[in-house]
């Protein structure tokens, strides 16, 4: 059975803090939706009210078309799985996987019949008798996975379950989980604070702030297309420079940056002459030459990233980090162009703030 | 937010604590009566009792051996107490494994055992003053809390620092006053009040030290208490009720009163 | 700036202790004053109370036989039994619950609950037993009070009956198990209960299935404390028992200090030892066997 998740106008406080603000998210059945953001942005907060550990001050929850709002939460039917694994230590292996089928009135044979099965699909089979204490991370990681599996929630929930396992493990653990989740079909709400993962995970990811959320898109579209300066800050755009666009040229447009300098760029929903936009750059995005037409910089400081080289560079507009090629070394104080590379840069609106 | 605690339990939780707090606050009644014999609610008020404390010697010169017990079988304690405890943190695999549980015997030992057995061996036996007997008694029932507090501390010490210290050219045996011990002086100062408010307070030990001429209030407390069942016994009390609060003020100040429910 | 270098050249000659000595070596320095001092502060006294019991002429367990022959010391010590464990018993009910309600109050109500625990814990025994006598004497509050309303026509003796011991020892001890099951509560993490939770457990369940026997552990340390202390109490049956009501602690003061019998002293203190020895070691090693963590 394939559920949505939908959230309503959603708003919750701790005490007189507003945490979460009028959020409103929709998970499609069979969907994995990820909540990406910094410590406080909200994205735990999330979870914890669907899961029904909080209770919002507003709003609606709903699963399929169950009204989750204020249902207790042990009767929601949600598997959730966490950042501490939460294994119960007192408890098999066995045991703790089987813990949600007895609280569902499952007779003991049956029971542990169904969880060493699915012990089996997360090639745990062998540690059945044994006690979370005498188990790695990873291993600690997939008996968390397997319990909630085991109830057939028809969501799954999870809150930054890899952040204490170390970095080949959590490339490992990331693919079993989309591909226990894809086999599964089952709706999916993932909090995590690591971009590459959410990216990598998920079908949609939602980046929050401050109790919102700023951009709800496919990884693709948040990688290429931000909404906005924050977005584009946490996917990367290292630069944003403040530029008025002044006059039409050719196809696209001429802008002025600080300090008088001009440069041509293409057209968008933003670049009306006498208007102010953001033109937001990766360091990848603006090409460091010996000449050309661009941004003319000075070099300050130059660093190997072993594809590459990044260069941070003085303009008039403020430091510019840009990478440059292997095949052409600059020393510092070199006069340089930054040549804009348009799939790598993107125009903002200009924030009112 | 979270749900909620049974209305039931939460009442007898209440009743826990007004059976806990009750009694203090009944002794303090009963101090401040005006009667010669001991009755609560008090029937007219009057500090004389209080009084009454300073005009019996023995009170006076039995505070004064209580409070210098105190300190000296805390210091004494500590003195060879936190060699003993950095010697186990610091070089845990050159010492002996037992060698930790030796410290903790004052505590698994009954402690009326070890006044009944200090007073026949070391003040009878070997003929030892009254108050050296009461100093080695307090000294060794304070010492588990000595090595095991400042242990503590220094079991999340890192050492490391110290190493730091002495390849910055310090002396190892000035290291350890100048960077060991003030990282650990939570440690110290809260076994130093354990210590002494165990010491303060003990009726076990010196029940059998305590001789004719030298001996501890609460004992002459429970003496008092023999004779004469008058309100001096709630106004000495009340003082040392006072002493809880001090301690109380104290550990606030230097640790935080959070301190206390680890 | 250049800065000096330590003063090396000093070393050479006058090496420092510690530099010199080996590890072990200098251990053992910093250990054995404190060693030596249990050793011969504890051990030798307690070991030769041992030895006077088994040094007999009329055998070496004569003592402890008429020790366990006499009818009125075999009453003392089942007495001393009975109420350390109803003490006990209480007491763990008791702080069970209220620790339970402190563990989930908001922070600033805990921390007041916990100086309410703390402040008579941290109170002399000689003071919080004298409570018990001013409320449940002859002219205590307890007996004014029933006399006033007018249920009882002449003031109860509720002194110096096992009631009054039983009372005060409860009353000495709930704060100790309040505070330890405080900390023990606190120490299972929340994390727990909510998977339990999310897994289908009703409240009840999470309780009875994963904070119960997370908890049963620390449970029975604070359990031992409670045992060991009321057995080997001495003010509190001293001053709300009496004569009347011996406990294995007064008891020994009395064959020590007032009929000088130091054989039977010393027997009573012999079983007062191995009685506590043997509950904390059987005991420690049931918590540790029941502790998810090292069982």
């Amino acid at each position: 059975m394939t559920v949505s998740l939908t959230l309503q106008n959603v708003s919750a406080h701790y005490g007189p803090t507003k945490v979460l603000d009028d959020l409103s998210l929709h998970v499609g059945e069979g969907e994995l939706v990820s909540l990406l953001g910094a410590s406080g942005c909200g994205k735990t907060t999330t979870l914890r009210l669907v899961a029904g550990f909080l209770q919002p001050t507003s709003g609606t929850i709903r699963l399929g078309d169950r009204d989750l709002t204020r249902l207790p939460a042990h009767a929601r039917n949600i598997g959730l799985v966490f950042q501490t694994y939460a294994l119960f230590p007192h408890l098999s292996v066995l045991d703790n996987v089987a813990f949600g089928l007895k609280q569902r009135g499952m007779g003991t044979a049956q029971r542990r019949a169904k969880a060493k099965e699915m012990l089996e699909r997360v090639g745990l089979a062998q540690f059945a008798e044994r006690y979370p204490a005498n188990l790695s991370g990873g291993q600690r990681q997939r008996v968390a996975l397997a319990r909630a599996l085991v109830i057939e929630p028809p969501l799954l929930m999870f809150d930054e379950p890899l952040s204490n396992l170390d970095a080949k493990l959590r490339v490992d653990m990331r693919v079993e989980i989309r591909r226990l989740q894809r086999a599964n079909g089952t709706t999916a709400l993932y909090v995590t604070h690591d971009q590459e993962e959410a990216f990598s995970i998920s079908d949609r990811v939602a980046i929050m702030n401050a109790g919102r959320i700023e951009q709800l898109d496919s990884p693709e579209v948040l990688y290429s297309r931000p909404a906005n300066a924050f977005v584009a800050d946490f996917v990367g755009f290292e630069n944003m420079i403040p530029m008025r666009a002044i006059a039409e040229a050719g196809d696209g447009v001429r802008a002025e940056m600080a300090g008088g300098a001009t440069l041509d760029l293409y057209r968008s929903d933003f670049t009306v002459p006498g208007r102010d936009f953001i033109f937001a750059a990766r360091p990848e995005g603006l090409t460091v030459a010996r000449e050309g037409k661009g941004i003319s910089a000075r070099i300050s400081l130059r660093t190997y990233l072993g594809r590459a080289y990044q260069y941070r560079c003085n303009t008039p507009a403020g430091e510019i980090v840009a990478n440059g090629p292997l095949s052409d070394p600059l020393e510092p104080g070199t006069d340089v162009v930054l040549v804009p590379n348009p799939a790598q840069c993107c125009l903002l609106k200009a924030e009112s703030r | 937010m979270m749900s909620r605690t049974h209305p039931l339990l939460v009442a007898f939780a209440g009743l826990t604590f007004i059976f806990l707090i009750g009694p203090l606050i009944i002794i303090i009644g009963t101090a401040l009566s005006d009667t010669t014999f001991l009755t609560f609610p008090p029937q007219g008020l009057s500090l004389r009792w209080f009084e009454n404390i300073f005009e019996i010697s023995a009170f006076r010169t039995t505070m004064v051996t209580s409070f210098m017990l105190a300190v000296g079988g805390t210091a004494l304690s500590l003195l060879i107490g936190v060699p003993a405890a950095y010697a186990m943190a610091r070089y845990r695999v050159e010492l002996p494994k037992f060698l930790p549980n030796v410290f903790v015997l004052p505590i698994l030992v009954p402690e009326i055992v070890l006044g009944f057995s200090l007073m026949k061996s070391v003040a009878t036996g070997l003929g030892f003053p009254i108050f050296t007997s009461l100093l080695i008694g307090h000294a060794l029932l304070v010492l588990p809390y000595c090595v095991r507090v400042v242990g503590a501390s220094l079991n999340s010490f890192d050492f490391s620092i110290e190493e730091a210290a002495v390849s910055l050219g310090c002396p190892r045996w000035k290291s350890f006053f100048t960077v060991v011990l003030p990282n650990v002086r939570a440690g110290v100062i809260a076994a130093f009040i354990l210590a002494f408010i165990t010491s303060i307070n003990d009726v076990s030990i010196s029940i059998f030290l305590t001789g004719p001429g030298i001996s501890t209030l609460p004992i002459q407390l429970l003496a008092h208490m023999e004779q004469f069942f008058d309100p001096t016994i709630a106004a000495v009390s009340v003082l040392l009720m006072g002493v809880t609060v001090a301690v109380m003020a104290v550990v606030e100040w230097t640790l935080g009163l959070t301190f206390l429910t680890k | 700036m250049p800065v000096p270098a330590p003063p090396t050249g000093r070393r050479g000659k006058n090496k420092r202790l510690r530099d010199r000595m080996n590890p072990r070596l200098f251990a053992w320095v910093l250990a054995i004053p404190a060693t030596l001092f249990v050793a011969l502060g504890l051990g030798l006294p307690v070991l030769s109370t041992f030895a006077t019991t088994i040094g007999e002429a009329a055998g070496p367990l004569q003592p402890y036989i008429a020790f366990f022959t006499s009818g009125f010391r075999r009453t003392v010590l089942w007495r001393t039994m009975e109420v350390s464990l109803i003490t006990t018993a209480i007491s763990v009910v008791v702080g069970f619950a209220t620790a339970w309600v402190v563990a989930r109050a908001p922070g600033r109500i805990k921390s007041l609950l916990i100086i309410a625990a703390v402040f008579p814990l941290l109170t002399s025994v000689v003071v919080r037993s004298f409570a018990w006598m001013v409320i449940l004497g002859k002219n205590g509050i307890v007996n004014t009070a029933l006399l006033g309303l007018g249920f009882i026509g002449e003031p109860l003796s509720m002194l110096y009956t096992e009631g009054a011991v039983i009372v005060a020892m409860v009353y000495l001890f709930v704060p100790l198990m309040i505070l330890t099951l405080v900390g023990v509560l606190e120490g299972i993490p929340r994390d727990l209960t909510d998977a339990a939770t999310s897994l289908g457990a009703t409240p009840a369940a999470a309780f009875r299935q994963v904070v119960l026997p997370m908890a049963v552990p620390g449970l029975i340390v604070g359990a031992v404390l409670v045992f060991t202390g009321s057995f080997t109490s001495y003010a509190t049956p001293q001053l709300l028992g009496g004569e009347r009501q011996m406990m294995m602690g007064t008891f020994l003061y009395q064959r020590a200090m007032v009929t000088f019998d130091w054989v039977g002293a010393s027997t009573i203190a012999a079983v007062m030892t191995i009685v506590t020895l043997a509950t904390v070691l059987v005991m420690s090693r049931l918590a540790r066997k029941l502790n998810p963590v090292t069982g």
